[in-house]
């Protein structure tokens, strides 16, 4: 075989195996929550100072595919999150003073999602407290667990209802339904934590930075289907 | 008879016209969805002048005084109307402000009617089709909508103005609450993201507190225009 035709060949398999990648189907989040609230001392919603540890406790309300199997609406049980030891980067900043917006990058950070039998999770004010986050942390061993492998905190400081978003990405690494998130290629899938930040006085409570309305997503790839040259070939003949 | 009628009548609207309890902010509904655009000029943008916003989804959470039933019935959003006013580039990031739109939620029987599908490359004969089924079950205009979306990493937000305005659920709103605001986070990042689509949601809305009303007597009134 000719070393073009040879090349031409793997060209066109990989070109083919990339046409027929089925399109993204829309998956539910595996957590969702609402609300969630975070605190960082020293900081505002504006800016963080280098080496601030940022931190939110939150609410679960939903849990989708493969976590269906939890129910969030059960009244006897509560399930509730603590993200922690994310480190900040320093706040920088792009605008005129009038329409400035605010990026800042956080290192490191942990994860735990927890159940707890006696529901008692309570956003009292100025945290840390007797209450924050001890019993968002309550129940027993977490259910997940996981660290940031990204945190980025984007803010402003012109919307009409103070309103910016939280993202970042999750290594899973235990838990007692770590294994409900295998594939069949393995280990689980990262997570994408996603979701809008207000520091809306409105519906913040004092002490704490933002609220947060977020989710978090299993980024497993988009499946792609083996071919064979052969195959392609009969398709167009 | 007729003036007991009159003044009854008055007195009421004036209750209703002058405030008196206020309240925190009050969650009304949780949505999680995509977004796309239509029409869509130029598909390597978001947010180009003579494009439209679409967001449509599901809505896990409804709240008080809002009355569904979330285990019968499947409920989902549509948002649209919305069309890019002016998009001013800060550093990497867009600031898109938009004309009014509309958002509706519809309660859609999940025994006997359709399941939301988003299908792909929307607008398609799945979506926004299959999301606007069923009973109108609250509508509301938006206003102020703007998208904030920092292009270097594809994530951002937007927030806007709410107006309760109609559906189903209208009644239930007093008429000195029907006014409140919505935010939602918004990436480009998931790999869930149905082709055709720009960004995953996930947002919530918000009642304002009550407009204070105050007591007062029809003599007093009376005394006030003298």
């Amino acid at each position: 075989m000719k070393l073009s035709t040879l090349l031409l060949s793997a060209l066109s398999a990989g070109a083919f195996a990339c046409s027929l990648a089925p399109a993204a189907r829309a998956a539910a989040p595996i957590i969702d929550w609402d609300p969630a609230y975070t605190w960082e001392e020293g900081a505002t919603a504006t800016h963080s100072p280098p080496g601030g540890e940022f931190k939110l406790v939150g609410t679960i309300s939903m849990f989708g595919p493969p976590l269906n199997f939890l129910d969030a609406t059960d009244p006897s049980k509560e399930f509730t999150f603590y993200a922690h030891g994310l480190i900040s980067q320093g706040t920088t900043s792009q605008g005129p003073p009038t329409t400035t917006l605010y990026t800042t990058n956080y290192s490191g950070g942990t994860i735990e999602v927890y159940q707890d039998s006696a529901p008692n999770a309570t956003f009292a004010p100025f945290p840390p407290n007797a209450a924050v986050p001890s019993t968002f942390i309550d129940g027993g061993a977490p259910i997940l667990t996981g660290f940031f492998t990204s945190f980025t905190v984007q803010t402003n400081n012109f919307t009409a209802y103070n309103v910016g978003n939280i993202e970042g990405t999750i290594t899973w690494t235990g838990g007692t339904v770590f294994g409900q998130l295998s594939t069949s290629g393995g280990g689980p899938c990262p997570g994408l934590f996603v979701g809008g930040a207000t520091w809306n006085p409105g519906v913040l409570i004092p002490g704490y930075i933002f609220r947060h309305d977020g989710k978090i997503d299993l980024q497993c790839p988009v499946p792609v289907r083996g071919s064979t040259w052969g195959r392609l070939k009969t398709l167009y003949h | 008879m007729k003036k007991l009628a009159t003044r009854v009548l008055l007195s009421a609207l004036l209750f209703a016209a002058l405030p008196s309890v206020a309240g925190a902010q009050s969650l009304l509904f949780d949505y999680l969805g995509f977004d796309y655009e239509s029409p869509n000029p130029n598909p390597a943008t978001f947010g180009e002048l003579g494009s439209g916003y679409v967001g449509l989804g599901t809505v896990p959470g409804l709240f008080a005084p809002l009355v569904g039933n979330v285990v019968a019935n499947e409920y989902t959003y549509v948002m649209n109307g919305l069309t890019p006013i002016s998009v001013t580039p800060v550093g990497s990031y867009l600031v898109i402000d938009y004309s009014p739109g509309t958002l509706s939620i519809y309660e859609d029987s999940r025994s006997t009617g359709t399941i939301a599908d988003y299908g792909t490359n929307p607008p398609s004969a799945v979506a926004p089709a299959s999301f606007t089924d069923g009973v109108l079950f609250l509508q509301g205009a938006i206003t102020g909508f703007q998208f904030v979306l920092n292009t270097a990493n594809g994530t951002g937000s937007f927030e806007s103005h709410f107006d309760v305005t109609g559906g189903a659920q209208l009644g239930n709103f007093a008429l000195n609450q029907r006014s409140g605001w919505q935010f939602a986070g918004a990436s480009g990042n998931a790999l869930n993201i149905p082709a055709g689509y720009a960004h995953q949601i996930d947002g919530q809305t918000f009642l304002d507190p009550p407009l204070p009303t105050r007591n007062i007597t029809w003599g007093k009134l009376k005394a006030t225009y003298r």
